[in-house]
């Protein structure tokens, strides 16, 4: 076995003895809250197990292995459904943002830690209500005040903002000059006076997103992770940390596998719907589609392994898995006809149609929504002109509303 | 497992590149579709003179003992430059039939000039529709074989053929020397594929497999052929996807480039999504050759594999509105040769079943 082998060997192990104290069942009929502090306790675990920031830095707390471990890790504890989602993010984003930019290292030092045992969490202020995909006519100001700054404004679909200890965000300080020439970037105590958090529920029932509303939310000047009017840099540096993340090509929904097992139980016509051609074809166009998707994925491990950087085609998975996914999701329940009416809000969109037919819009739009990675493909891969901007190079407050 | 392409193989692609761009222009595709029984003779003396019809047969008889990986890479070019004969690929099927089912006299016999290029295989089992017949229409019996094997590939100028015929109501995989046979030629709206329909009148016919294994041999042949045309297919559709891209960043609407618009770049990005999950698809199966999982991954890259070749020549030509559509430009070289590879080694619902059926459980 390769070095990468025998660590994909030792993590398959350490997940399936993490399985009876945080798997699926042990998840089953828990509160968001309850489900949290299982989670914290999982993100221990991990911690304890040298599972946690497998490529940080050792001096900050991390394994100082490789993007490729972290990966293999990930893709291993995937198949378990454990309670990590609540610190994705936080660990994804903000922290490593806040290990490259963050100016007094000993806080860094200490804030690190403890993220990386669950003990603390952080979300990322970047969306608001006038635009999410146009960070850069973002809204929220900072004005100075005395050696420090006032923040005013709201932040929208913040992930986990109800459960965070701190935050990274981008705000306007000089509304003067072109729009993406005025904004900073700083981190901000989640539970500083004049922050108020308002969780949103989303169509399938659930609130992990929020509202954030910040009423002369008062910090001093070692907040600040950028340049003054230097903070869009800092934001697309954020977006930019990990493309390659561990993928899904199921889209983060029910394996095709479960679907053709669908097929398999269920009639149509009188025949069983797996010898239907309608659904024999969608099972082939999915397999296929997957299949490359898989394909793709391994070639970037396999890229990444060899020292040399990824294509660019990983950029392909969400935009291709998420959509296919949902229209999967709509022909699953074509399938049972009425059977499909019985709803578990509670479900997983990992083996639940009906949950993941109802969550998958949210796929499409978070993170990027599809007609945004079109554009990202079109104009960064392939060369073609950005659309038409009326907003260029126009100070931000002459901007027409 | 995936490949990454080593030095070697990328020296392969660069190469065929360099030979085909500089001995293949649409100038002299345009006028071979007009006339039946003809192909490209710079293609293929290019195939022959690079060793490319060698490439993965035996080194014992001649060959270079590469395998799908590196043909698919020359197909790839192939496709992307509008290959003008089909002789590679139908070479390929023919002379695997022999190398992995025939005797040494059959090998010594064919594989030889099959390798060289001077002998040209042909593949002959489908009918109409069915690209493997539950009961072919060509049959072999006492070790003559009679019918008529229609829409054959290359059938115009082969040597030999492999088929799948029917002997006494069971399959049977068999060779036949082509010399001196009735040839009907197809006139098609992709004439350099070269296609006939081959008339048998107790034709001599060498049995290479025979029994219920004729299916699955058959099947197999067709799988690695379908292989080499997904490579075929992906280099198309990519060769088309930059085609649309550098039209839409020149040509200008409403004062600016089209590609500004999202309707264009759209449509452009989608295409990407749509070869990179070929090329993807393509590189895997030719890496899983001789695995059990071969047939799933042959099928999967011809699916993805017609989809883009099919969906990029529908969108190019839209792309590039009335100019798009004239002959003069030569897109619809692509938009033929997009649909002829799609039809060769059986339709979309053909590789659609065999993958189902083992997805399902319920294949061989």
């Amino acid at each position: 076995m390769t070095d990468i082998e025998t660590y994909r060997a030792e993590a398959a192990a350490w997940c399936e003895t993490m399985v009876p104290a945080f798997g699926k069942a042990a998840r089953k009929g828990l509160s968001v809250e309850q489900d949290l502090a299982l989670g914290r306790r999982y993100q221990k675990a991990k911690f304890d197990a040298g599972y946690a920031g497998i490529n940080w830095p050792t001096d900050l707390g991390g394994q100082g292995l490789g993007h490729i471990e972290k990966i293999t890790f990930e893709a291993e504890e995937m198949k378990h459904g454990f309670p990590n989602v609540y610190f994705g993010i936080s660990l994804g984003m903000p922290v490593p943002v806040l290990m490259q930019f963050g100016s007094d290292r000993e806080f860094v030092k200490e804030r690190v830690a403890k993220a990386l045992k669950g003990e603390e969490i952080w979300c990322q202020l970047f969306s608001e209500p006038s635009g999410g995909t146009d960070l850069a006519g973002l809204r929220t100001r900072a004005e100075t005040d005395g050696n420090g700054w006032k923040i005013n404004g709201q932040k929208v679909w913040t992930s986990w903002a109800q459960y965070s200890d701190y935050g990274v965000i981008v705000v306007r300080t000089d509304p003067t000059v072109a729009k993406h020439k005025g904004l900073t970037y700083f981190w901000v105590d989640m539970k500083a006076s004049g922050v108020t958090v308002r969780p949103i529920k989303l169509a399938g029932g659930d609130s992990h997103v929020n509202e954030v509303f910040f009423d002369d939310v008062k910090i001093t000047d070692d907040h600040r992770m950028s340049p003054i009017g230097g903070g869009f840099a800092v934001a697309l540096a954020t977006l930019m940390i990990e493309r390659y993340v561990a993928t899904d090509s199921a889209g983060f929904g029910p394996h095709l596998g479960l679907f053709v097992d669908l097929a398999k139980d269920v009639t149509l016509n009188g025949k069983p719907a797996i010898e239907d051609g309608r659904i024999r074809q969608q099972i082939a166009r999915n397999h296929a589609m997957r299949a490359g998707l898989d394909s793709i994925n391994r070639r970037a491990r396999l890229m990444m392994q060899a020292g040399t950087t990824p294509g660019p085609e990983g950029s392909l998975n969400k935009l291709v898995a998420v959509r296919s996914r949902q229209k999967l999701s709509e022909l699953a329940l074509d399938l049972q006809g009425t059977d499909a009416f019985a709803f578990d809000e509670h479900a997983s969109p990992k083996d639940d149609w009906a949950s993941s037919w109802i969550n998958a819009p949210t796929g499409r739009i978070a993170g990027g929504s599809d007609e945004t990675l079109l554009n990202t493909i079109a104009e960064r891969i392939l060369g073609l002109p950005q659309d038409h901007r009326p907003d260029k190079g126009i100070p931000f407050n002459q901007i027409p509303a | 497992m995936s490949i990454l392409y080593d030095e070697g193989q990328q020296a392969i692609a660069t190469e065929s590149r360099r030979a085909l761009e500089a001995r293949v222009s649409k100038d002299d595709l345009l006028p071979l579709l007009q006339t039946s029984g003809k192909y490209h003779d710079g293609f293929w003396a290019t195939a022959k003179e690079q060793g490319w019809t060698a490439l993965a047969l035996p080194e014992a008889y001649g060959g270079l003992a590469l395998g799908l990986v590196e043909l698919g890479l020359i197909a790839h070019q192939a496709g992307r430059s509008l290959s003008g004969a089909p002789f590679l690929t139908s070479s390929f099927g023919a002379a695997k039939a022999i190398a992995l089912y025939g005797s040494d006299a059959q090998k010594a016999r064919w594989l030889p000039g099959l390798a060289s290029g001077e002998t040209i295989g042909a593949v002959a089992f489908a009918s109409g529709p069915d690209p493997l017949p539950a009961r072919p229409a060509v049959t072999v019996s006492a070790g003559k074989a009679d019918g008529t094997a229609v829409g054959v590939s290359g059938g115009l100028f082969a040597d030999v053929a492999t088929l799948f015929a029917d002997e006494n109501g069971s399959p049977v995989l068999a060779i036949v020397d082509l010399a001196g046979i009735e040839r009907r030629a197809v006139d098609s709206f992709d004439n350099s594929r070269c296609l006939a329909d081959l008339v048998l009148a107790g034709t001599p016919a060498e049995t290479l497999v025979a029994g219920d294994a004729a299916r699955a041999a058959a099947l197999d042949i067709l799988a690695l052929q379908a292989v080499v045309t997904a490579h075929e297919q992906t280099g198309g559709a990519e060769a088309l996807m930059e085609i649309a891209r550098d039209y839409a960043v020149t040509r200008k609407a409403f004062g600016q480039p089209i590609g500004a618009f999202q309707s264009i770049k759209h449509r452009i990005a989608e295409l990407y999504g749509l070869v990179e999950l070929a090329r993807a698809n393509a590189i895997h199966a030719a890496a899983r050759e001789g695995q059990d999982d071969f047939v799933i991954a042959a099928a999967a890259a011809r699916l993805s594999a017609t989809e883009a070749y099919d969906t990029a020549a529908r969108d190019c030509i839209q792309i590039h509105g009335g100019i798009g559509v004239t002959w003069e430009i030569g897109l619809h070289l692509h938009m033929r040769r997009a649909r002829t590879l799609a039809l060769e080694q059986g339709s979309s619902f053909f590789w659609e079943d065999i993958l189902v059926d083992r997805l399902a459980g319920e294949g061989a």
